[in-house]
């Protein structure tokens, strides 16, 4: 197989945004393919979960390609949940790595905010079983809410970890030009305050309102090209080294260690394993942390910290921008928003800049490898993705 | 007669589902109608739970007590609890109910009370 190095970056604020889902997802692929100075695409994947059922657009890879005058070359929409991103960028990277195609734009799209809070929530909850989770009123705060209860209970994580992840995440977001959420916090003030019960209430007990990632609109756009392509272009050699990918049960409650996410675990497994590197070589990494309890999860079921650990690498400070391995340094869907189709590539892009030397203000120093985890579902299905720079 | 909600079993090794699916998750190897259904236990214990405040639109509450219980023959579900002092590992039982009502009718479910 061929090796294959993201050319071109991109994306959109992650906020609200008024206009049509197509060119949310226009947009960066426009300023991706100014970013790669290149014009001819031989094939777009464009991620999306809730265009058919949130924007009545369906097909929205075909309006894309044409909006944006790349006709004929091939497109198609890529639906996997929360996760649909960074599934699109290994469809991206099969595309290339099999020759078959030479350059191939990714772009995750998705305006979750053309409807209310309750409507975009009910949508992300059509994730869940119809018949065993659905018609309880299960959503995905409210698993994410039963599975805190039991970290807790198990772990010893507390409500205080959880804020942390928040405060650390917005104070990233803060340093974020694109990021939905700029707004400092302290755990202080939304923990112990008398106002902590009115400014941070209850969303899926033990959750609160800063535990749970933003409802945004956004895009993101990267673009994937061969090893010859890419050296002609003269940037920076930023190779997607190591893609996996692993499922769990759909139900949460068929799982046979409810605290374990084996998704999770075997996805970064895979990523790690075809990049040749190992969770201590990271640099910088993005988690998916729709939760603020995931970001924790996840850093010890990726291989960076023991399980039942990670709450004690973020005490120490070992996940700060200034610690051993920053996590989440764009903010993360906590700070940066979480338009859950662009995701996956919004999570690429911050590792791209990092190893390009461009992430700015929250520049982490000689970044060489990166790891981005998409988490979809309640973790049934779960996208990792291992970038190195190599010059 | 009681409402019953089913767990399958497979015809070929005795493991038990809920809910339905197509294949066998231990052997693999039964065709999609060798299950037999089995009633789900009503006796349980508590593994988890949350009270949900932001609901979807169909619930005319203002909070949602959810939960996972794990029932006596070892196949754990999703459901809806009543329980005023809801504890992790304290035991339930089970009743089926309506649980969701929507245009489009209503769902029956697993609603969990406290163990006498
Ligand atoms: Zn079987």
């Amino acid at each position: 197989m061929r090796e294959v190095y993201a050319i071109g970056s991109a994306m959109t604020s992650f906020s609200r945004l008024e206009y049509p889902l197509s060119e949310i997802a226009a947009y960066p692929a426009m300023f991706a393919m100014q970013d790669a100075g290149i014009s001819k695409i031989d094939h777009l994947y464009v991620a999306n979960m809730g265009g058919g059922r949130v924007n009545g657009q369906t097909g929205l890879a075909s309006a894309v390609v044409d909006s944006l005058s790349l006709t004929p070359a091939g497109a198609e929409t890529i639906e996997n949940g929360p996760a649909s991103g960074a599934s699109a960028l290994k469809q991206g990277w099969m595309a290339v790595a099999s020759g078959l195609h030479d350059v191939v734009m990714v772009i995750g799209a998705e305006r979750m905010r053309e409807v209310n809070n309750l409507e975009a929530t009910d949508f992300v909850a059509t994730l869940t079983h119809p018949l065993a989770e659905y018609i309880y009123g299960v959503t995905l705060p409210s698993l994410a809410g039963m599975f805190t209860r039991l970290y807790m209970e198990k772990y010893g994580v507390t409500a205080r970890h959880l804020a942390m992840v928040a405060v650390k995440n917005h104070g990233n977001a803060c340093l974020n030009p694109f990021a939905h959420l700029h707004q400092p916090i302290t755990v202080e003030g939304i923990i112990d305050s008398p106002e902590a019960m009115t400014n941070n209430p209850f969303v899926a007990d033990p959750l609160r309102f800063f535990d749970c990632c933003p409802v945004s609109d956004g895009g993101a756009c990267v673009i994937l090209a061969s090893a010859e392509t890419a050296k002609k272009l003269g940037k920076p050699m930023i190779r997607l080294a190591g893609v996996g990918q692993a499922t769990d049960t759909h139900c949460v409650h068929e799982r046979a260690e409810p605290t374990d996410l084996l998704a999770v675990r075997g996805a970064a497994r895979q990523a790690f394993k075809m990049a040749g590197v190992k969770p201590s070589d990271v640099d910088v990494a993005e988690l998916h942390d729709a939760f603020t309890i995931l970001e924790i999860v996840e850093s010890e079921e990726v291989g960076f910290f023991k399980k039942g650990e990670g709450h004690l690498a973020l005490e120490r400070g070992d996940t700060a921008l200034t610690g051993k391995l920053p996590i989440n340094t764009s903010g993360g869907l906590k700070g940066k928003g979480h338009p859950v189709g662009a995701t996956g590539v919004g999570q690429a892009h911050e590792i791209i800049l990092q190893l390009r030397g461009d992430a700015g203000k929250r520049q982490v120093k000689n970044a060489k490898i990166g790891f981005t985890c998409n988490f979809g579902g309640f973790g049934n299905n779960v996208v990792c993705l291992t970038f190195i720079r190599e010059k | 007669m009681a409402l019953e909600i089913y767990a399958y079993q497979c015809k070929k090794c005795g493991q038990l589902h809920y809910p339905y699916r197509m294949v066998c998750k231990k052997c693999g190897k039964n065709k999609h109608n060798e299950f037999d259904p089995v009633p789900l236990p009503k006796k349980g214990k508590l593994v988890t739970f949350t009270e949900l405040y932001t609901l979807p639109g169909d619930f005319a509450v203002a909070t949602l007590w959810l939960g996972i219980v794990q029932l006596e023959n070892g196949v754990a579900v999703t459901g809806q609890l009543r329980l005023p002092k809801p504890k992790i590992g304290m035991n339930v039982i089970g009743q089926v109910e309506p649980v969701r009502k929507s245009e489009f009718g209503q769902n029956l479910g697993m609603v969990f009370y406290p163990a006498k």
